[in-house]
């Protein structure tokens, strides 16, 4: 019997081998081929980092998923947990002068790792892209553009993108006391609408906050439910957000509109994100195959105010779509 | 895609509890299934389709999207912890779990310097609760009768979940602390809740409505 340690591989890792990998080829030559087509350059940021640099801006959430070790000089370091806090590492730092707006590409490994016992896959490959120095809708629907053109340049047709707005979540969440807030967040995220009646009942909370709040978790349908939505809305950061979505809906053609869902309640994801978010899901996926959204503040964390908006795709996933092709 | 939706639901005693709601839905279990061995029991009127497991296994189910939607206990999902949707109380299968001590022995703190060990097959629960009770304690993995434990030795605790609280007294054990109250979840995939959110509320709010009314109400409709 061969030495097990040597057979085997660890928990959540992965040998790629003939049709897995010229899947993953193939998904990632068509993202490169549309990517560049369109302005953006690649980008290859290290594979380890000092692990403020994933902790900084992506929460507490990644912060527990990060693969670490201590470096020779004592510093903590991090296996590439996010693509996104890279990139605006290297935008904020080795790119301040260069001229704006940035277009930037990537393809490679992220690493992250939940619960012991779960399923989860410590490595997974992703793919995506980065608009820097653009505060506009109109770097919102590129960005949005060429997530789904992607997806039909790899025939992928049957997809549905979640589209939603943490500016119109985050006022009603400012407007109440810090342990609130957090209940709230998490029955939000639960779509617990029991709790969230339970927490507006109380006689501190005022009675527009109760309503959105126990509405949040029905604020998800087609282009009417943004009308709902501005009804609710609280102050102009909300009725903003829905604007600019409402202004985002106009532009999109009507295969694209086809694909958009408007989900207000959704609060999930990385912390950094200060504006429209991005979540794509396609039938028999049990969870997204892509997210992404606005995250106007992350790079001032790295030393640099610049508003930008980005988008990774989960390549396996995909890969994994095409099976029709091959072993 | 599949046609139904696919409900998990935890075998044993929740099992009856949870059919019958749907069955008052008017999607019961289709006729000449409802003793069958089969694997997944569709409904009598197709809209969804059932997969009872292991309460335990409930979580992972849902989670990974092989079932769009389950019912399971609150006690299974503060100890796992699966990232799910979690709209709704299903207000049955009510219980605690509980730290119960034999009678005459010490809580929270045993006499001596003596580090307690507790039996549990609650073991993240059981790290978190004493945690947060700022007790120092071992934890010690049993996967049934755990309320023999204390009578043979193998730990000064138990954490448990009680019903009625008799098997508790059959084994000389008292409740010495409370950790949380647990009833039945209705829990949702959150994909599947993306994809097919008609069929989900229009779930979620006829469960809801089931739910509100009086208790009485639904035993005398059980006939």
């Amino acid at each position: 019997m061969p030495n097990e340690m040597i057979s085997r591989i660890p928990p959540g890792s992965q040998d790629l081998l003939a049709g897995d990998v010229t899947r993953r080829r193939r998904v990632q030559a068509e993202w490169f081929r549309l990517a560049e087509e369109r302005g953006y350059q690649e980008v290859i940021p290290p594979t380890f980092e000092y692990e403020e640099v994933f902790t900084l801006g992506a929460g507490p959430d990644l912060a527990r998923q990060l693969v670490r070790f201590v470096d020779r000089d004592g510093c903590l370091v991090a296996l590439r947990a996010d693509f996104t806090s890279s990139i605006a590492r290297v935008a904020a730092t080795k790119l301040a002068a260069a001229p704006l707006p940035l277009r930037l590409c990537y393809a490679g490994k992220v690493y992250r790792q939940g619960r012991a016992g779960g399923i989860d896959r410590r490595e997974v490959f992703q793919l995506g892209a980065e608009l820097i120095g653009d505060e506009s809708a109109d770097a919102d629907i590129e960005l949005l553009r060429l997530m789904i053109d992607t997806l039909h340049a790899l025939e992928i047709l049957d997809f549905q993108v979640n589209l939603g707005e943490i500016q119109y979540i985050r006022p009603l969440l400012l407007s109440l006391e810090p342990s609130l807030a957090e209940a709230a967040r998490e029955a939000i995220d639960r779509k617990d609408r029991a709790t969230l009646r339970l927490l507006g009942s109380r006689p501190e909370v005022p009675g527009a906050v109760a309503r959105a709040l126990e509405e949040l978790p029905e604020l998800i349908g087609r282009g009417e439910v943004l009308e709902r939505a501005a009804a609710l809305a609280l102050c102009d950061d909300a009725t903003g957000a829905i604007d600019r979505l409402a202004r985002i809906d106009e532009s999109l053609t009507v295969t694209e509109r086809e694909h958009i869902v408007y989900d207000l309640g959704e609060i999930r994801g990385l912390d950094y994100y200060t504006g429209i978010r991005f979540e794509v899901f396609i039938d028999g996926v049990g969870g997204s195959v892509g997210s992404g959204g606005r995250y106007d503040e992350l790079l001032s964390l790295y030393g640099l105010d610049r508003p930008a908006v980005g988008f990774a795709l989960e390549t396996d996933a995909l890969a994994e779509l095409l099976v029709g092709e091959g072993p | 895609m599949r046609s139904a939706l696919r409900i998990a639901l935890p075998k044993g005693r929740m099992l009856e509890d949870a059919l019958e709601i749907w069955a008052r839905l008017g999607s019961g279990v289709a006729e000449g299934h409802a003793n069958s061995r089969r694997l997944i029991l569709p409904s009598a009127d197709g809209r969804f389709e059932f997969l009872p497991v292991k309460s335990q296994d409930v979580p992972a189910y849902v989670e990974a999207g092989v079932a769009d939607a389950g019912v399971v206990g609150y006690d299974v999902l503060y100890e796992q912890q699966p990232d799910v949707l979690q709209p709704l109380d299903l207000g049955f299968g009510v219980c605690r779990v509980v730290v119960a001590a034999p009678e005459g022995v010490l809580y929270p703190h045993l006499a001596g310097a003596v580090t307690p060990r507790v039996a549990t097959k609650y073991v993240d629960t059981s790290r978190r609760f004493f945690a947060s009770r700022g007790l120092q304690v071992d934890v010690l993995h049993i996967a049934g009768s755990v309320e023999i434990a204390p009578l043979l030795g193998l730990a000064h605790w138990i954490l448990d979940l009680v019903e009625t609280g008799r098997t508790l007294k059959e084994n000389g054990l008292v409740v010495v602390d409370t950790v949380i109250e647990s009833s039945a979840r209705l829990i949702v995939n959150r994909a599947s809740h993306k994809l097919r959110l008609e069929e989900h509320q229009r779930l979620i709010a006829e469960l809801e409505s089931i739910v509100a009314e009086p208790v009485a109400a639904r035993t005398s409709a059980r006939g």
